[in-house]
């Protein structure tokens, strides 16, 4: 399958009042057609700000995308005009946001949001609009889409919301679905419906899928491939199974070491990560990680280290990331 | 390093700095309202000064130089009677600043703690405050002051002077309390209201039911939780209806029933020169425009300031 | 395990917190109630953790606040140390709360943002009059080092603290008063990952070592099921299952519980892939309107005709497994 949109060395930093703010350093990385691609971090890390970035949706000032290409069909988004960019967004590329309520205007009814794409993008009349509407939440599982297309967001559920949000997003049949946090506002019954409907729904459509989140049970059962962030960084990419299975960053192994699992009895002790994330204005000099990292070596304070190759298609960026190995195989042993 | 929710939903770090340099902070960076700073503060000046600041005394009367035009000797000419207008100015400023600060203090004695009560208690507490309020705004403000200076001041005024108290009668300290306990009542109404919503608010928030899970007294919790976390739309406010107060000292005087001359106000300052000369001599314009555009110029001050305060004291802003 | 009555710490007994819906402005009607906590039987034991686990709107934090009678419950009686808190008033029950401390959700929401973190950990000292001026302060740096957390931090104010950091102080405010039952609110929900384990943990080691009783309230249940001895399960105001936390997890009876134990993500591919997931239909009801009979008919997949018309019994099924469903 080929490449749908490759990102290259994409910086964006905020200039606030206390200085730069540094979201995203650098960050390279692909999706594939069809692909499910998971962004997993904490707050802060650069995930959310990665992917408004490719969108262009970063608010300028303060935002400003400092280097880098994002090439999705041939052009590089980072460059090209703003009538161009509108007519990608929402129609090739589009979004799902966290908050489905803030991202619905509340004096519009569903009908006419989800028209509005349809009309704009597609050039359908107000008619097929509405019967694709009605199709799209159908398609979504909303039941009585008929009776419910007229109604107002506030009169649906926080759960239904969300579906009305991907039927609006996926209107345009887009060939890349970004996702933010989209059930993190959920109850882990509703998240348990929205995951299941966008898992089937991208098995009929076809389409690639960037899932951003904070966590990773929901994306264990959702992605492909996983990239982790830290700190405006890429610091481990792998398939699903591979990180989950062989994970070589530090941060990644503290992070799985640090959440408690349904299935597991009551271990002694979870274990932590000490300390907090380093500050996005005076970003340290070497490894964003090293000062709260149980591997670091002096090299860890001066130099930051790239994302290499570790295992087979498993990118890692960390200088000492075979005694992560190494260490952890002794502790399974 | 905390973090803060910009509008566009992204969440960027910023330096943690303490709330009151934060607002002073931004106040400083803040043009118009530096000027409305600059504005108030020589008022101030102007009334704490007046004595030392006024060339002459506001009351000086020489005939023989009356309707002057500006020059070097009287900077805003001399009016009908040969008083000095910068003179009169000053210590109209006085009398201004006197009749807000007095309002205010009135204002706020009574709109915070009825206000805090209603809200806090709710019940019976805020169904009397609240309607009460709600009976003064039903009220036409200005006809409000002209019942009581028609109805309650002369009625004092005949007492006093049956009493004996003849000076109390002549002195005008009368025609300042009608003009406070006029604004005073009426606007309190307006600061309750808002204290009210604010502390309904507050109330919800979770260190204030973690001050209730500790233990803390009633009234602690409303003077030391509740109140501080509520008043800063309420100094906006108040800082907005400053300037309303000075305008309304202005317009009761200039209408006769504020301060009496020879007591300066620009109100009446205004009134003496507009109603009976600035017909007769319109080329003395300065008679009218320098007390007016003064006082044009203290209402938009006071209202710069409360913008630049309502910026500066917004927590949801980013710097 | 003990017949829970012997050594109960709280006890809480047929507890309902009403939330009245009224209209009118100037006479006000009661038109309807939101039966946010609707007739709750369950006792705490000295030294254990209970979690308390569901989903939003299902009245997990009311029943955490009205047994610290934050809220006053509409009925019911919570019986601690002896007493039933529910009738104390006034200046008994401000003493009371020396002996029941809460930590809350929202590590921003929940400090004054114009007290410094010395103001805020002694001002239960304070109002209790456990400490004043140095002895005081002594005892907050002493706090503070408990916690974690530096103990010159006495003289900064909370927007100077990350979330995680700034828990930490919740935490010392709330052990100022040596209490005996902490009614921990989401303690971590607001945290990122792995700055929660550093709050469990610590949540954990503070048990261990001042005795202490909690009633963990929490949506995830990973996380309950961690830290928890027994887990209550609730549903739209009612606990619908209740017991061990191993029994909850390798046998749970109400379907309800058995559908969120298999909603919750376990962060293993190979896990995920072979899962089978009981997919609830529908949304939680409104608390205003609660369905007839059980609660949880309207999504229940084994609802029989019972189920719409009797409310079931919460009964002990065998060894202090408890459950309210007919289908068991």
């Amino acid at each position: 399958m080929g490449t749908l949109l490759e990102v290259k060395d994409l910086r964006t930093e905020f200039h606030t009042q206390d200085g730069i703010v540094h979201a995203v350093n650098g960050v390279s990385f692909h999706v594939d057609e069809g692909e499910t691609l998971g962004l997993v971090g904490e707050s802060g890390c650069g995930k959310s700000v990665s992917m408004l970035s490719v969108m262009r949706l970063i608010p300028m000032p303060p935002g400003k995308i400092a280097s880098g290409s994002v090439l999705f069909q041939g052009r590089d988004l980072v460059k090209v005009d703003d009538e161009e960019i509108r007519s990608v967004r929402g129609n090739k590329i589009a979004m799902v946001f966290q908050d489905p309520m803030t991202s619905l205007n509340p004096v519009l009814t569903i009908n006419t949001q989800i028209s509005e794409a349809l009309e704009l993008h597609l050039g359908m009349t107000k008619e097929q609009a509405r019967k694709r509407a009605v199709e799209l939440l159908k398609m979504v599982g909303i039941p009585e889409a008929e009776g419910r297309i007229d109604d107002y967001p506030h009169q649906f559920s926080g759960g239904m919301r969300q579906r009305v949000m991907i039927a609006m997003a996926l209107s345009c049949s887009p060939q890349l679905l970004i996702a933010d946090e989209p059930t993190t506002a959920l109850d882990v019954t509703i998240q348990a419906q929205i995951t299941d409907i966008v898992k089937r729904l991208k098995r009929e459509l076809g389409m690639a899928i960037i899932w951003i989140t904070h966590d990773l049970g929901v994306i264990a059962g959702l992605a492909d491939r996983i990239n982790v962030m830290y700190a405006g960084f890429v610091i481990e990419s792998a398939s699903n199974k591979e990180l989950f299975a062989n994970p070589l960053h530090p941060y990644t192994l503290g992070l799985l070491g640090s959440i408690p699992r349904l299935d597991e009895a009551h271990k002694a002790k979870l274990t932590p990560i000490e300390g907090l994330p380093p500050d996005l204005i005076e970003m340290p000099k070497g490894c964003p990680f090293h000062d709260r990292c149980a591997y670091r070596t002096d090299k860890c304070a001066n130099e930051n280290p790239a994302l290499e190759l570790g295992a087979v298609r498993h990118q890692v960026a960390c200088w000492n990331w075979q005694d992560v190995q190494k260490l952890r195989a002794t502790i399974k042993r | 390093m905390t973090q803060t929710r910009s509008p566009a939903g992204i969440d960027l770090p910023h330096r943690a700095r303490s709330p009151q340099r934060r607002v002073v902070g931004r106040l400083l960076r803040n043009p118009p309202a530096l000027i409305g700073l600059g504005v108030v503060a020589a008022m101030i000046l102007c009334a704490i000064f007046a004595p030392q600041l006024a060339p002459y005394a506001y009351d000086a009367q020489d005939l023989s130089i009356a309707r002057q035009a500006p020059s070097p000797a009287h900077w805003f000419g001399t009016d009908d009677l040969g008083r000095d207008m910068l003179s009169r100015i000053i210590w109209g400023a006085r009398s201004a600043v006197f009749v807000i600060v007095m309002v205010m203090i009135v204002n706020l004695g009574l709109g915070v703690p009825l206000g805090a009560a209603a809200g806090y208690f709710g019940g019976w507490v805020e169904t009397v405050v609240m309607r009460a309020a709600d009976i003064l705004f039903a009220f036409p403000g200005l006809l409000f002051v002209f019942f009581i200076a028609a109805t309650i001041k002369p009625a004092i005024l005949t007492w006093a002077r049956e009493a004996g108290w003849r000076d109390l009668a002549n002195s005008g300290y009368l025609d300042y309390a009608v003009v406070i306990i006029a604004l005073g009542v009426i606007g309190w109404a307006g600061l309750a209201r808002m204290v009210r919503a604010q502390v309904l608010a507050v109330k919800e928030r979770e260190y204030v039911i973690g001050a209730q899970a500790i233990g803390v007294p009633t009234w602690k919790i409303i003077a030391r939780h509740i109140l501080p976390n509520a008043l800063a739309p309420v100094i906006v406010a108040l800082s907005m209806g400053l300037g309303d107060i000075a305008l309304s000292e202005g317009y009761l005087s200039f209408l006769g029933i504020g301060l009496q001359p020879p007591a300066p106000s620009w109100g009446n300052i205004l009134s003496d020169n507009a109603g009976r000369y600035w017909r007769m001599f319109p080329q003395m314009i300065w008679m009218v425009w320098i007390p007016g555009l003064i006082l044009a110029a203290v209402v938009f001050a006071f209202n710069f300031l409360g913008d630049g305060l309502n910026e500066a004291l917004n927590p949801e802003l980013v710097d | 395990m003990a017949n829970p009555q012997d050594t109960a710490l709280i006890e809480v007994r047929g507890l309902k917190k009403y939330f009245p819906i009224t209209q009118g402005i100037i006479f006000q009607r009661k038109v309807a109630d939101v039966k946010a906590v609707d007739g709750l039987n369950f006792a705490i034991k000295k030294g254990e953790t209970l979690g308390l686990v569901g989903e939003s709107g299902c009245g997990k934090s009311t029943t955490g606040r009205a047994i610290l009678q934050l809220y006053r419950p509409t009925a019911g009686e919570v019986i601690f140390q002896g007493k039933d808190l529910v009738k104390l008033q006034g200046e008994e029950l401000r003493k009371m709360r020396r002996n029941m401390q809460m930590i809350f959700q929202d590590p921003y929401a929940s400090l004054n943002p114009r007290m410094t973190v010395g103001d805020i950990i002694g001002e239960p000292l304070e109002v209790h009059n456990i400490a004043k001026g140095k002895e005081k302060k002594e005892r907050v740096q002493e706090l503070l080092k408990i916690v974690g957390l530096n103990p010159y931090f006495v003289n900064r104010y909370p927007h100077e603290f990350s979330g995680g950091q700034r828990q930490r102080i919740g935490v010392a405010r709330a052990l100022a008063v040596q209490p005996d039952f902490i009614v921990c609110d989401e303690p971590i929900s607001a945290l990122d990952v792995s700055i929660q384990a550093q709050i469990i943990n610590l949540l954990e080691e503070l048990q261990t070592k001042f005795n202490l009783t909690y009633l963990f309230i929490a949506h995830d249940l990973s996380v309950v099921r961690h830290i928890s001895d027994r887990i209550a399960v609730m549903y739209l105001g009612k606990i619908v299952e209740l017991t061990d936390r191993n029994a909850l997890y390798n046998n749970p009876l109400h379907p309800y519980t058995k559908a969120l134990l298999s909603a919750v993500p376990i962060p293993d591919p190979v896990v995920e892939e072979k899962r089978e997931r009981i997919i609830l239909v529908g949304d939680v009801p409104s608390p205003v309107r609660p369905p007839s009979g059980c609660h949880f008919h309207t999504r229940c997949p084994l609802v029989m005709d019972k189920c719409k018309k009797d409310d079931p019994e919460f009964r002990n099924a065998g060894a202090e497994h408890w459950v309210a469903c007919h289908a068991v």
